[in-house]
């Protein structure tokens, strides 16, 4: 038994191991890829701080996947409530439907938005990557919502209707309070998935909604510059205390139904 | 008017643009006061050392002339001009390209014309092309890694492609016209029997070298950052980038200046840019003797404007494409030659590249 | 209420926004896509003609194949032992695997992709251990079908780990039990009744990694060489450097279709709508 366990540890370093890289790397005086460092420095840090071709796609990351997890739960909470509260024909499909954009490889996604928001002179605007975004984002929120209405205990709105409270009234205390975690964690993922989002943004974003993912890839390609290494620690202890912020949320949930 | 730009001597540039000159003292001297209604320009730049020599000899100067900020937009690609003057959709108004793209971009009616109101023709010191101002004389050249080849390194482009003599990682930059003439010259062809280019005899000679190459750069920085890591050790790349590997970031290296691809690049305005009058004043100061001096005196291209040079010593010039020592054994592409198949000469490269 | 009584009008109107949304932001774009590659520039089939029939294409479509199955096969014997260990092992060390699996599913592929671009690299960790071992030049590995494929199967890794896992915290322990109990070998134990009731998982996983590698782009154009190319970034590559969307649309189809095909597999077999097995 015993070596399967060291197997198992094995390849869980190999999951890890290559991502702590980048955290060294990130504190390196040199302007390669010059692994282990040559020497620390906190100067990447401060580069990437004072740089706006930086820190513009940071913050325009932030206000478009947060505007994106606002439109996807927006769509998503009365979309999951239908499909797991209801019985109907089409339920199965709109199931389905809703699921799709995660299926569809990004790439074509991205060339179909590229051409189809050109028209209306979307592309390379907030809006436009917005939109395309919470489409994608949708069907992650969507299973995030649809686990969190369906692990909820349905009794506790009965009880609450059953004590003269009415739809509405048993909705927004009742209803929603318990959901509000799952609600969250939803958001949360449809925001990461937006903030974190590539190949999309690379044909949409254009200049002036350039995402830090753009900005990223685009420095991959171009320069070997340092202030990546920076970046990727900052997303990666981001992730960290989104996952541990999102672990607590649901072990709420858990104890609140 | 020039047919393609060689960067040639002082001499012979000045018998072009003497012309140009002549013809314009007869038209009355014209500047019109800014109209320019736009505080920005995006400039499109190939990042790295380019944009920050631009920073420093260019943007800041032109800024503080006129008040209008500069904002700049990566990558450089034939592309993206395409798309944006088809989308109206446009991510920058200014660029800098070869002649066989110009020539390309000019016939696809891609290039605003140039606006004479705001660019003074007769004060004009550098070649006009296609609509474009000609900036600097630009190689793309054999670096090689001297502590890889201590009894030596490649001279030519027959001994790139001469894997026994000289063994080592290759890089070679991925842009069919420039490869394939050095196919033509490492095959035996004299240095004025490049153009025109046999091309299936050239596509022939790549296909020995291919396998050897295993990386194709196509952004400057890449290839610095391949040839100073090690990750190659002998690379086709731009004159100035290599002469900074060098001398700058201290990378133990020659740069082989025989056979050496040479031309002029030139400054254009996209074709219906909102910003093109902020446009036609930042190529016209971009060219003026001092801000071009600056810029070379940094990434050591050979500037157009001969007026230049009074600001540039000795030494610096030896390091350019247009010192006469070096433009004597370059070769240019031809760029009407191109014109006609350089479409289908990117395509049959691409597919060449895959397999 | 009336509408208690008719649930499907409730439903579909709580549908309604999503449902809309996806049909104008996301269904009607892929149709464009659709048209595109047999109208543009004129309406013929020839793009599809080209796709079927170029060499370059129908390599890049086996390279692709290949990739996804190189990257399915190595993800399921890496991620089996780990999610093995993951569903029967109790207490602290489950809630860690569980915590690393789950935080490099939620780290973006940028960042992942960019580790390996340090680690591959000629002055990165390899290199030093090449050094200090004394074997000499480490092999070049940066821009090789080796490095892509190795930096997708880290990727999908997590993806693997997780269908399986969501299968094997269903099996209960008595059955291996029951089976030891009953005289069987540790191994044959395995063999006749784990695996088997493990593979539901092992279907799922390798589905979902295959269908997903096929579609992507990141890691390999950031880190393999130009003849290990896939389908995306033909595509890509179409439409950005040569604006021919008649081809590139052909091609998405192509992509989308084959994709279909092994998601359409996978529903078969499992069901979509039980993707995280929750």
């Amino acid at each position: 038994m015993p070596v399967i366990v060291v197997l198992a540890l094995l390849v869980a370093a190999f999951l890890f191991a290559p991502v702590l890289i980048v955290v060294p790397m990130s504190f390196t005086t040199s302007q390669s890829y010059a692994f282990p460092p040559p020497g620390y420095t906190v100067g990447q840090y401060v580069r990437y701080f004072e740089d706006s071709t930086w820190y513009i796609p940071t913050i325009n990351s932030f206000s478009i996947a947060l505007s994106t997890a606002v439109l996807t739960l927006a769509l998503v909470i009365p979309a999951a409530y239908a499909v797991v509260r209801y019985r109907f024909k089409g339920r199965a499909f709109a199931n389905l439907f809703l699921i799709t954009p995660m299926l569809v490889p990004t790439i074509i996604s991205a060339i179909a938005y590229y051409k189809y928001l050109s028209f209306p002179k979307l592309v390379g605007t907030h809006l436009g990557v917005i939109m395309a975004h919470a489409c994608l984002a949708t069907p992650v929120a969507m299973l995030i919502m649809a686990a969190a209405l369906k692990g909820y205990d349905r009794n506790l709105e009965r009880a609450a209707m059953m004590s003269g409270a009415g739809i509405f009234k048993t909705f927004f205390f009742v209803t929603f309070p318990v959901l509000r975690p799952g609600i969250i964690v939803a958001g949360l993922f449809a925001f990461l998935h937006s903030f974190d989002e590539t190949v999309v943004s690379l044909f949409i974003a254009g200049r002036a909604a350039s995402t830090l993912p753009k900005r990223m890839f685009e420095s991959i390609q171009l320069d070997t510059d340092p202030v990546i290494a920076v970046v990727s620690t900052m997303l990666f202890l981001f992730v960290i205390c989104l996952f541990l912020l999102q672990a607590l949320l649901r072990r709420s949930q858990a104890h609140a139904a | 008017m020039t047919k393609s730009m060689k960067p040639t001597t002082r001499r012979t540039f000045l018998k072009g643009s003497a012309a140009v000159a002549a013809a314009a003292v007869a038209m009355p001297n014209v500047i019109t006061p800014s109209r320019a209604q736009s505080k920005e320009l995006i400039v499109n730049t190939w990042g790295g050392s380019w944009t920050a020599a631009e920073n420093e000899s260019l943007f800041k100067p032109f800024t503080a002339k006129t008040g209008i900020a500069i904002k700049t937009a990566t990558p450089v690609t034939y592309a993206k001009l395409k798309v944006q003057v088809q989308t109206g959709n446009y991510e920058w108004d200014v660029s800098n390209a070869n002649p066989p793209q110009l020539k390309l971009a000019n016939a696809e009616g891609l290039i605003e014309p140039l606006d004479f109101n705001i660019i003074d023709k007769s004060k004009l010191r550098v070649p006009i092309y296609e609509n474009t101002l000609g900036f600097i004389a630009l190689s793309t050249l054999l670096v090689y890694r001297t502590d890889k080849f201590p009894n030596g390194g490649p001279q030519s482009w027959a001994d790139f492609w001469n894997v026994e003599k000289f063994p080592g990682r290759r890089c070679l930059y991925d842009r069919a016209f420039t490869c394939l003439g050095y196919a033509m010259l490492a095959d035996g062809a004299a240095l004025d029997k490049v153009y025109p280019l046999d091309l299936d005899r050239a596509f022939k000679k790549m296909a020995e070298i291919k396998k050897h190459v295993r990386v194709w750069w196509t952004q400057g920085n890449q290839s610095q950052q391949l040839i100073q890591d090690g990750e190659v050790d002998m690379i086709a790349m731009w004159s100035a980038r290599g002469v900074e590997s060098i001398e700058k970031n201290k990378m133990p290296g020659q740069v082989v200046w025989n056979q050496a691809e040479s031309y002029g690049s030139g400054w254009y305005v996209a074709k219906g840019s909102p910003r093109k009058e902020a446009g036609m004043r930042f190529i016209d100061f971009v060219v003026q003797a001092k801000p071009l001096a600056d810029f070379c005196k940094i990434l050591p291209y050979g500037p157009l404007n001969p007026d230049s040079f009074q600001f540039i010593s000795d030494e610096e010039g030896k390091r350019m494409p247009t010192y006469p020592a070096h433009a004597k054994i370059a070769f240019t592409p031809d760029a009407d030659w191109l014109l006609p198949r350089l479409h289908d000469i990117n395509e049959r490269w691409k597919q060449f590249i895959a397999t | 209420m009336a509408l208690a009584r008719r649930p499907e009008i409730v439903a579909w109107v709580l549908l309604a926004p999503a449902t809309i949304y996806l049909v104008i932001l996301f269904v009607a774009p892929l149709v464009q896509v659709l048209i595109l590659s047999f109208t543009d520039p004129k309406v013929s089939t020839a793009h599809f003609v080209r796709v079927f029939t170029a060499p370059l294409y129908l390599r890049t479509l086996g390279v692709t194949f290949q990739a996804a199955f190189t990257v399915t096969v190595a993800c399921l014997l890496l991620a089996y032992p780990l999610a093995y260990v993951m569903a029967r092992v109790k207490g602290r060390l489950g809630i860690i695997l569980l915590a690393i699996v789950g935080i490099s599913f939620w780290t973006s592929f940028l960042v992942r992709t960019y580790s390996w671009l340090i680690i591959f690299g000629n002055r990165g960790p390899i290199a030093a251990l090449y050094e200090t071992m004394g074997w000499g030049e480490m092999p070049r590995l940066l821009f090789t079908a080796f490095a892509s494929t190795m930096g997708m199967t880290h990727l999908m890794l997590p993806y693997m780990v997780m269908a399986l896992y969501a299968v094997m915290s269903r099996i209960e322990d008595n059955y291996v039990r029951a089976a030891h109990s009953l005289g069987a070998t540790p191994f044959a134990a395995f063999r006749t009744v784990y695996f088997p009731l493990s593979l539901p998982g092992v279907i799922n996983g390798s589905l979902l990694v295959f269908a997903i590698v096929m579609g992507f782009y990141v890691t390999p154009q950031l880190l393999g060489s130009p003849q290990s190319r896939m389908i995306s970034q033909i595509v890509a590559e179409q439409v950005q450097d040569l604006l021919a969307w008649g081809f590139a649309s052909a091609l998405a189809v192509v992509l989308l279709v084959a994709t279909g095909i092994v998601i359409g597999i996978y529903n078969r077999v499992a069901g979509l709508d039980r993707l995280w097995g929750d």
